[in-house]
């Protein structure tokens, strides 16, 4: 028996795909766990851990899953004080010395290189628009790195900003987050964060580096949370406070408001008429205004302290909500306020818990649908070479489209997978052209049978081509991925094992 | 010992007898049967007429299409006292339930309502009395002027897929008849499907949208075949007709078995996959009858008409 070159190539590709979805060496046998995401400004980022990195080891003993990692840590930051913790990775090994665990999330290591969408793998995603603008294209991507800029500050690595538009030239934000969301994303990625203080009615400084903030303080002696109280009701409330740091214009000119306010004396302390007020989008921030005591009157000074609080049922609630919110201000701070009013148009945030059930069946339902078909095809034929041919060039087919799938970084969501059954079952349909037109009783010869075959196929190919193109570009791009996982399982299907299969058949029936 | 073992393809194989008769029926008959598909066809319009005039819409939108917040909570929930609690606070509220497809095991609620997510969510952990995270709640949302906007553009990419779709067509058979049978039948394949699901009552969401845009695919598949046996080869018409019909319809029901097994697997997970198999379940059903008993009768006539 003789391989034809069109099933040597079919062979070929089918290898490669292998590859690119499991990788060399293979991925499921990779031992360790790798980083998901690693907090900005933590000792383990300052040891240069990152995300993406695999952990091997840690303290000498290896890891090999999750269970390992969180053994290896339990109990050892108990005493408070600073201990040496040693991690290696693939690459090198890591030394951080802290009083808290390492502020990084692993995983377990994929077992494909094949990447599910926010449906199957938990995450979220957001597509923003500003509020009564149209916004140019370049406004548009100035936009998305501020908010990618902001997302980062907050401690997010993991994101995706991307300016889309659609058919109707609207243009859009498209925000993809994996894994865990923080609670409030539709506030950190949608307030304006105008960030004002003012004392009456001047403006003082404004959030942002170049807007009169030089730096804000965000671990250490300068910021953190101070205390944690039970309030009357039962519930907790925990205070938070930190260091900014003003420009020198900033400063000088918060000099020049106090030196005309007058000075109350009251039992507490002697303090300026006028307090430091905060605004958030043009809304005064209650209960956050700072009083200025007398000897900063018309004094050049650049570091003030901003303080607030948060409240929860539990004190570790309160305490969360008050790191939350701190973190909230901060990142405001430092980043600026956005050029515009935004507005949520969609977010989603979906949670990973039971995306592992999901993959499940839809791989059941997979492998169901195949051997429906091999059923059929079995009964229809009774020929049990061809039948097996059909089946395994179906499963080649899913496993070729996976392949390209994960070699071009496509992120396969429900409607992905369904452009996938929906190539295979088009792939499935061929084949049987194929198989009839190749015994048909006529008396051409078996080149023009399957010539005949393709012109069948190839005039259905082309009418859904065609089909899935005005789908790539509409709706902000949320269809994209079935457009194209469906285009190319159809097209690998026609080039190549569809060539394929008719060799096997001619092999098979001559 | 031997066994008496059927031909090769006898399950579809029949009698040269039968085969004659059948034929001869179909000579007779073929342009009478034509008025089963026109009554259906002009039923089906008169329906969506009136569903149009009543609903300002052609189907019935889900969330997704229309606007709103689905809500997953993980976990065994009372899905009716959910409900009956919560219908005053949240607008249009719907439930269902995920559960284990050997177990019957309930995993979560699904929550569909008009209202927005922030307050669905303030509501919901009112009612559930916990904070809803990553972990135990997925959250989904659109604002409703965004999906009016998303609607319409599906609609249209759906409009512009059949056009060049019908290029195409027009393109492999440089002829008239036969390439406006091809289009006409991918056209009442979805009109017709369009009418089935309207009647269920089925909320369609993106998810049903594309799956009318892979029914065009499904459907001009067996027209392309019958058209091209037809159209290319010498022979006679009614043998034509038959060896199309055998490879078209293995195609189909093919197809539709795969589908059919895979929607009820899938079907307490994803509501989107169920949906999407069960637009093309009923849409291959229709192609059956369109394509072998309207299309066949107007090749025929007209590749008759052309001798």
């Amino acid at each position: 028996m003789k391989l034809t070159w069109k099933i040597w190539l079919f062979l070929v590709v089918f290898a490669l795909a292998l590859i690119s979805i499991f990788g060399i060496p293979p991925t499921f046998l990779q031992k360790g766990v790798i980083i998901s995401s690693v907090e900005s400004n933590s000792s383990a980022f300052d040891a240069g851990l990152r995300q993406g990195q695999t952990i091997i080891a840690i303290d000498g003993k290896s890891i090999n899953n999750l269970d390992d990692f969180s053994k290896s840590l339990e109990g050892k930051y108990l005493s408070g004080e600073k201990v040496k913790t040693s991690i290696i990775t693939t690459q090198s090994e890591f030394i951080i010395y802290s009083e808290k665990s390492p502020e990084i999330t692993v995983s377990e290591i994929p077992k494909t290189r094949i990447k599910t969408g926010l449906d199957l793998s938990g995450g979220s995603r957001a597509l923003v628009r500003a509020q009564d603008v149209k916004l140019s294209s370049a406004e548009t991507n100035d936009l998305a790195g501020v908010i990618e800029n902001r997302l980062n500050v907050y401690g997010l690595t993991d994101v995706k900003v991307t300016p889309v538009s659609d058919l109707s030239g609207d243009n859009y934000i498209k925000i993809e987050i994996a894994g865990a969301t923080p609670r409030d994303l539709g506030k950190l990625i949608s307030e304006q964060g105008k960030f004002e203080a003012k004392i009456g009615n001047e403006s003082v400084f404004l959030g942002g580096k170049d807007q009169g903030v030089a730096s804000v303080a965000r671990s250490g002696q300068q910021a953190g949370i101070e205390s944690c109280q039970q309030q009357s009701q039962g519930s907790y409330f925990c205070n938070f406070r930190f260091s900014v740091y003003l420009s020198e214009a900033a400063a000088k000119r918060q000099a020049d408001v106090t030196r005309t306010l007058e000075v109350n004396r009251t039992p507490q302390g002697n303090y300026l008429s006028k307090k430091l007020d905060f605004y958030l989008d043009d809304k005064f921030l209650e209960g956050k205004s700072l009083l200025i005591s007398e000897d900063l009157k018309g004094r050049v000074t650049t570091q003030i302290s901003i303080e607030g609080s948060g409240s929860g049922a539990t004190q570790q609630d309160a305490y969360k909500t008050a790191e939350q919110e701190m973190k909230d201000l901060q990142t405001i701070l430092i980043t600026g306020s956005l050029p515009y009013k935004l507005e949520i148009s969609k977010l989603d945030t979906i949670s990973p818990t039971l995306g592992d059930d999901f993959t499940n069946s839809i791989l059941i339902a997979g492998v169901v649908a195949l051997f429906c078909v091999a059923c059929v095809i079995f009964i229809k034929y009774r020929k049990f070479k061809s039948s097996l041919a059909i089946l395994c060039i179906g499963t080649s087919e899913i496993i070729i489209t996976l392949g390209i799938a994960a070699f071009l970084d496509i992120n396969l969501d429900l409607p992905a997978i369904a452009g996938v059954l929906a190539a295979i079952g088009t792939g499935v349909n061929d084949q049987i052209v194929i198989l009839d037109e190749a015994r048909r009783n006529v008396t051409s010869s078996m080149r023009e049978r399957i010539k005949n075959a393709f012109q069948i196929i190839m005039g259905a190919y082309l009418t859904l081509v065609v089909a899935m193109i005005p789908l790539y570009f509409a709706g902000a791009g949320l269809l994209k991925g079935f457009a194209l996982t469906t285009v190319i399982g159809l097209t690998l299907g026609v080039l190549i094992t569809r060539p394929a299969f008719s060799d096997i058949v001619k092999m098979i029936e001559e | 010992m031997t066994r008496v073992r059927p031909p090769a393809g006898a399950f579809f194989q029949m009698k040269t007898e039968t085969k004659e008769k059948f034929s001869k029926l179909h000579d007779k008959y073929y342009k009478l049967a034509l008025i089963i598909p026109a009554i259906i066809l002009i039923l089906c319009l008169v329906y969506m007429i009136n569903f149009y005039s009543s609903n300002g819409d052609f189907i019935y939108k889900d969330i997704s299409l229309k606007g709103g917040t689905s809500a997953t909570l993980y976990g065994k929930i009372d899905i009716s006292d959910l409900e009956s609690k919560l219908s005053g606070s949240l607008e249009e509220l719907r439930t269902r339930q995920i559960y284990d497809l050997v177990t019957r095991e309930q995993k979560a609620v699904v929550i569909e309502t008009t209202t927005p997510g922030d307050e669905v969510k303030q509501v919901l952990e009112d009612y559930l009395g916990y904070k809803l995270d990553n972990q135990n709640s997925s959250f989904e949302f659109s604002e409703s002027s965004f999906t009016q906007g998303f609607y319409k553009q599906l609609l249209w990419a759906n409009l512009i897929a059949f056009i060049l779709m019908s290029i195409v067509v027009f393109i492999l058979f440089r002829s008239f008849v036969p390439s406006f049978t091809v289009i006409s039948c991918v056209l009442i394949d979805i009109l017709m499907t369009l009418v089935a699901v309207n009647m269920l009552g089925v909320r369609i969401s993106t998810a049903g949208i594309i799956a009318f845009l892979m029914l065009i695919g499904y459907s001009v598949d067996t027209d392309i075949l019958l058209t091209t046996r037809l159209m290319k080869h010498e022979g006679d018409l009614n043998r034509k007709i038959y060896g199309a019909f055998k490879t078209g319809i293995t195609m189909t029901l093919t197809s539709l078995l795969a589908i059919i097994a895979a929607m009820i697997i899938v079907s307490s997970f994803s509501e989107i996959l169920k949906q999407i198999f069960l637009i093309i379940t009923i849409g291959l059903i229709f192609d059956i009858l369109n394509t072998w008993l309207t299309n066949v009768s107007i090749l025929k006539w007209y590749l008759e008409a052309k001798k």
